[in-house]
C-alpha cells in the first residue's frame, strides 16, 4: 500500500492505528453474542425489539458510510431497504426461486440504484441538499410504486413470504444472531475501507473536497464507491428483515418509518463513526420501548428527546461523553491518535 | 386541456407560495425548516378552533396566519440560535436535526389535543367560468389570493429597502453587514414571514379541500421539493418551480392515472435538478 | 480623534494574531497601515471594523466606545469598510450595489454624484450584474457602495489585491481625489510605496504589533521599512 508516501497532511487523517482498529468490533461482538443469554433470550417480545434495533442498525452503517464519509445525503434508505426486501419477496412468491437468490437479487438491485443515483450526484456535482432533494423524490416515487404495483407488491395491504414463514419467522433468537452477524460484518467492512486507503480519501474529502481533488483523490471514483457499497448494506438488511419478518408492506420503508429514524440515529451515534449508529439503534430501543405506552404523547416525547439530545450533544452524543470523560483523565493517557488535524479542529470550534 | 392546465396552474400557485416560506428560510442561513408544514397545520387547527368559536372566518384566518407568524419568530428565537453559531457544514445538519424533532413535537401536541381536528373553509356559489372553464368559486377565491400575495412579495424584494435587504444577505452576508444590515434582525423577520405564508397556505388549500393533522409532513415535503426545484433563495424561482410543478401534476393525473401522477410529478422534480443541478433561478 | 484605537488585541480562536495596538486617525486625515503578507492587518481592520470581537483594548469613534458593536452598528454609525474580497452582491445590478450602500436611507443625490465623479466608468455599467463585472470594476463598486454611506471614516483593506500594477495605481489615484474632498482614510496595504502617496501619517505593523509610526517622509527614510519593504539594501 501506499502508506509511506502518504503526504504530511493526508499523513494525520489516518485514523486508527492498524493493530487495535478492530477492538471495539470484537468487544461488540462478545457482547452482541454474550447479551441475549444472560438477559432476553426467553422473551419473544423483548428478542423483536433487539432484532429490529439491530436492522436499523445495518440501515445506519450503510447510511453513515454514504452520508458519514462521504457526504451524500442519501434520503432514501427506505427505499433502498425496500428494493432488499420487494426484491426478496416478489422472487419467492411469484418466481418460486429459493429466498436467498432473492436476497442477493434484491442486494445487487438496491447497490446498482445507489450506485446510479451517486453517479448522477458526481456528474452532476449536485450538492448535499439537491443530493438530499433528488433521493428523496426516489424515496417518495417508489412509495407511489409500491401502493400502485398492486399484483407484485400486494399495495397496502402487503404480501407474506411464503417461504420464509417456515424457517425463520417463528425463531426469533434465530433472527437475532442473523442481524447480529450481519452489522458486525458491516462493522468490519466500515473499518477495513477506514484503514484502507479510502479511509483517507474519505477523510480529506470531508476536510476539504476541493483539497482532496487537487492532491490527487479521484473523489467522484470513491463517493460512487462507498455509495454502491453502502446501499448493498442497506439492500440485503431489507432482504433479510423480509426473510425474518416474514412479511411485507409499503409502511415498513416508508420514509418517515426508516429514513428518519436513521438519520435520528446517525446523527444521535456520530457521523461517520464507527461504532455510533450500533450504540444509537440500542439507546433508541429502549427510548422506543419506554415510550409504548405513553399512547398519543409518545410523538411529542420523541421529538422533545430529538431536540434536547441535539441542543446538548451537537457533535454526538458518543463524541460529547467522551470529550467530558477527557476532561477528568490526564490528556496523554487517551490517545492522542484521535487528534485530529488542526485545521479540522479549527473548523470544529468555529 | 385548457381545463387542466387552468387546473394545474391554480394548484401549482399553492406549490409556489409553499416553497417561498421554505426556500427564503434556507437562503437566508442554510436552514430547510421541517416544521414548516407543521405551522400550517397549526394555523389551520387555530382558524378552525375559531371558527367553532363563532369567529367570522376572515377573523379566524388572519388570527391563524398570526399564530403561525408568531410560531415562526419564536422558532428564530429559540432553537434557531444555536444552530446559526455553527459553521456551515453542521449548519444544516443541525437545523434539519431540530426542526424534525420540533416537527415531531407540534404534531404531537395537535394529535393529542385534537387528534381529528382538521380544517375545511367551504365558499358556496356556482363554479365561476374562467376561458370557458367552470372553476370552483373556493379554488378561484385561493388561486387570486395567492396570485395577490405572490405579486406582493415579488414587489417587496425587488423594490423596497428591507426587500433588497433580506436579498443581499442571501447574496452575501457579510456584505449586507457592511452596509449595516443586521442578518439576525432580516432572519427572524423572515422566519415569521415563512410562517405566516405555512398559515395563508392552509387556509387557502382548505378551501378546495380539506387539511388535517397528519397532511404536515406531506406540505413540507412539497416545499421542499418545489424551493429546490425553483433554487434555494429565489422567490420568483418558488413560484415558477410551483406551476410548473402544478401543471405537470394535473396533466398527467388527467391523461396517464391516478398514483403514477405522482411519480411523474417526483420526476419531473428530480430531471429539472439533474439538468439545472442548482435550480430554475439558482445563483 | 475620529478613531482611537487603544491596546487593542484580537485573534481567531483564543489566539492573538495583534495585540497592544494604538492607532488614531483624525478628521480629514488620511492613514496608512503596511506590513507584510501575514502581519495581521486584515485582522486589526476586522476588529475595528466589527467583523472580529476584539479581545481586549478599546475602539472608539469621536469619544464613543465601539468596542463590542456587530459590524452592522459600526456600519451605521458611519464606518465603511471595504475588505479586500469586495464582497459585494453578485446576483444585483451595480445600481442596486450602491444603492444598499445607503442602507436604510435612500442614496443621497450628490452621494451618488460623488462615486460618478471618482469613478465615470461606472455610468454606463449602472443595469450590469455586479459578479460580472472585472476585478477593478468590482472594486470601484465596492468603494462606490461604502460612499453612498456617506461614511465618516472609510477603511480600506488591501485595495490593490487583484489588481494590474496600472489599475492598482489608479484605484490609489482615486483614494487620492478622495482625500481632496476631505474625507478621512485608513488604509491598510502591502503595496508600501502606493499606501505612501496618499498617506498623511502611516503605521508599520509587525508580527501583529505597530513597530514605527511616521510621515510618509519619515518611513521612506528609515532604514528598516527601506529593506523590508521598498527593497532597497
Amino acid at each position: 500500500m501506499t502508506g509511506g508516501r502518504l503526504p504530511a497532511r493526508l499523513g494525520n487523517l489516518v485514523p486508527v492505528a492498524r493493530g487495535r482498529a478492530f477492538l471495539p468490533i470484537l468487544a461488540a461482538g462478545v457482547l452482541v453474542l454474550v447479551v441475549p443469554q444472560v438477559w432476553f433470550a426467553d422473551s419473544e417480545y423483548t428478542t423483536s425489539l433487539a432484532v429490529q434495533a439491530l436492522a436499523f442498525a445495518g440501515y445506519a452503517v450503510g447510511f453513515n458510510l454514504i452520508f458519514g464519509t462521504t457526504n451524500q445525503l442519501f434520503l432514501c434508505v427506505g427505499a433502498l431497504a425496500g428494493i432488499g426486501a420487494y426484491g426478496t419477496g416478489i422472487l419467492s412468491n411469484h418466481a418460486s426461486l429459493p429466498i436467498w437468490v432473492g436476497i442477493v437479487a434484491g442486494t445487487i438491485v438496491a447497490a446498482a440504484v445507489g450506485g446510479l443515483m451517486s453517479w448522477v450526484a458526481v456528474r452532476r456535482s449536485l450538492g448535499v441538499i439537491f443530493t438530499g432533494v433528488l433521493t428523496l423524490a426516489f424515496s417518495f416515487a417508489f412509495q407511489d410504486l409500491l401502493f400502485g404495483q398492486q399484483h407484485l407488491t400486494g399495495g397496502s395491504t402487503g404480501q407474506t413470504l411464503t417461504a420464509a414463514a417456515a424457517s425463520l419467522a417463528d425463531n426469533q433468537i434465530g433472527g437475532y444472531y442473523l442481524f447480529g452477524a450481519v452489522v458486525i460484518g458491516f462493522l468490519i467492512i466500515f473499518r477495513l475501507l477506514q484503514i484502507s486507503h479510502f479511509g483517507w480519501a474519505f477523510r480529506a474529502l470531508r476536510d476539504d473536497e476541493l483539497a482532496a481533488e487537487l492532491a490527487g483523490v479521484n473523489v467522484a471514483r470513491y463517493r460512487i464507491c462507498a455509495a454502491v457499497i453502502g446501499s448493498a448494506m442497506i439492500g440485503l438488511t431489507g432482504g433479510l428483515y423480509a426473510y425474518s419478518e416474514g412479511f411485507i408492506s409499503p409502511p415498513t420503508f416508508a420514509f418517515d418509518q426508516v429514513d428518519v429514524t436513521v438519520l435520528v440515529l446517525v446523527a444521535f451515534g456520530g457521523l461517520g463513526t464507527l461504532l455510533g449508529p450500533l450504540i444509537a439503534a440500542v439507546v433508541f430501543a429502549f427510548v422506543d420501548n419506554a415510550l409504548v405506552n405513553s399512547g398519543q404523547l409518545r410523538e411529542l416525547i420523541y421529538g422533545a428527546i430529538i431536540v434536547v439530545i441535539f441542543l446538548g450533544f451537537r457533535r454526538g452524543v458518543p463524541q460529547t461523553l467522551g470529550a467530558i470523560v477527557r476532561r477528568f483523565i490526564p490528556h496523554d493517557k487517551v490517545g492522542t491518535r484521535w487528534r485530529l488535524p488542526l485545521s479540522v479542529r479549527q473548523r470544529e470550534r468555529s | 386541456m385548457k381545463a387542466v392546465i387552468l387546473d394545474g396552474i391554480i394548484l401549482g400557485l399553492g406549490f409556489g407560495l409553499l416553497g417561498v416560506g421554505m426556500t427564503l428560510v434556507y437562503g437566508l442561513g442554510g436552514v430547510l425548516n421541517l416544521a414548516y408544514g407543521e405551522f400550517a397545520v397549526l394555523a389551520a387547527i387555530v382558524v378552525a378552533q375559531a371558527i367553532s368559536g363563532g369567529m367570522p372566518t376572515v377573523l379566524a384566518a388572519v388570527l391563524g396566519i398570526l399564530a403561525a407568524a408568531t410560531a415562526g419568530v419564536l422558532l428564530d428565537l429559540s432553537l434557531m440560535r444555536p444552530v446559526y453559531r455553527q459553521s456551515t457544514g453542521h449548519r444544516v445538519l443541525l437545523g434539519l436535526m431540530l426542526t424534525l424533532g420540533l416537527a415531531f413535537v407540534i404534531e404531537g401536541v395537535l394529535t393529542w389535543r385534537d387528534p381529528l381536528g382538521g380544517l375545511t373553509i367551504s365558499i358556496g356559489g356556482k363554479p365561476i367560468s374562467i376561458l370557458g372553464v367552470p372553476i370552483a368559486v373556493g379554488s378561484v377565491w385561493a388561486a387570486l389570493i395567492t396570485l395577490a400575495v405572490g405579486v406582493v412579495l415579488l414587489v417587496f424584494f425587488a423594490a423596497t429597502t428591507f426587500g433588497r435587504g433580506v436579498r443581499s444577505v442571501i447574496q452575501d452576508e457579510l456584505g449586507a453587514r457592511l452596509v449595516g444590515i443586521s442578518p439576525s434582525l432580516v432572519r427572524t423577520v423572515i422566519f415569521g414571514l415563512s410562517g405566516a405564508l405555512a398559515g395563508l397556505v392552509a387556509v387557502t388549500q382548505s378551501m378546495t379541500s380539506p387539511l388535517t393533522v397528519s397532511g404536515g409532513f406531506n406540505l413540507t415535503v412539497y416545499a421542499l421539493i418545489v424551493s429546490v426545484v425553483g433554487g434555494l433563495g429565489s422567490v420568483a424561482g418558488a413560484f415558477l418551480a410551483g406551476i410548473l410543478l402544478g401543471i405537470v401534476d394535473d396533466v398527467s393525473a388527467r391523461y396517464i392515472g391516478s398514483y403514477i401522477s405522482d411519480i411523474v410529478l417526483l420526476g419531473a422534480a428530480a430531471l429539472t435538478i439533474l439538468v439545472r443541478p442548482r435550480g430554475l433561478f439558482g445563483s | 480623534m475620529l478613531l482611537e484605537v487603544s491596546t487593542l488585541a484580537a485573534g481567531y480562536l483564543g489566539q492573538t494574531v495583534v495585540q497592544g495596538v494604538n492607532l488614531e486617525v483624525s478628521p480629514g486625515e488620511v492613514v496608512a497601515i503596511i506590513g507584510s503578507n501575514g502581519a495581521g492587518k486584515t485582522t486589526l481592520m476586522r476588529a475595528i471594523a466589527g467583523l472580529l470581537r476584539p479581545m481586549a483594548g478599546r475602539v472608539s469613534l469621536a469619544g464613543r466606545d465601539m468596542t463590542r458593536w456587530p459590524a452592522h452598528r459600526v456600519a451605521g454609525a458611519g464606518v465603511a469598510y471595504v475588505p479586500a474580497e469586495r464582497h459585494l452582491f453578485p446576483a444585483m445590478t451595480v445600481k442596486t450595489n450602491l444603492v444598499l450602500g445607503a442602507y436604510p436611507h435612500r442614496p443621497q443625490r450628490e452621494a451618488l454624484e460623488l462615486v460618478f465623479e471618482i469613478f465615470p466608468a461606472l455610468k454606463p455599467r449602472l443595469q450590469q450584474r455586479a459578479g460580472t463585472l472585472s476585478g477593478g470594476q468590482q472594486q470601484m463598486v465596492a468603494v462606490g457602495r461604502a460612499l453612498v454611506a456617506q461614511p465618516r471614516l472609510l477603511m480600506l483593506d488591501e485595495p490593490s489585491t487583484g489588481l494590474a500594477p496600472k489599475l492598482a495605481k489608479d484605484a490609489f489615484e482615486a483614494l487620492g481625489s478622495l482625500k481632496g474632498r476631505g474625507m478621512t482614510l485608513l488604509v491598510a496595504e502591502q503595496q508600501v510605496p502606493l499606501a505612501l502617496s496618499v498617506a498623511d501619517r502611516g503605521y508599520v505593523l509587525e508580527n501583529g504589533r505597530i513597530t514605527l509610526e511616521g510621515t510618509p517622509h519619515e518611513l521612506d527614510r528609515n532604514p528598516e521599512v527601506r529593506r523590508a519593504y521598498l527593497g532597497v539594501a
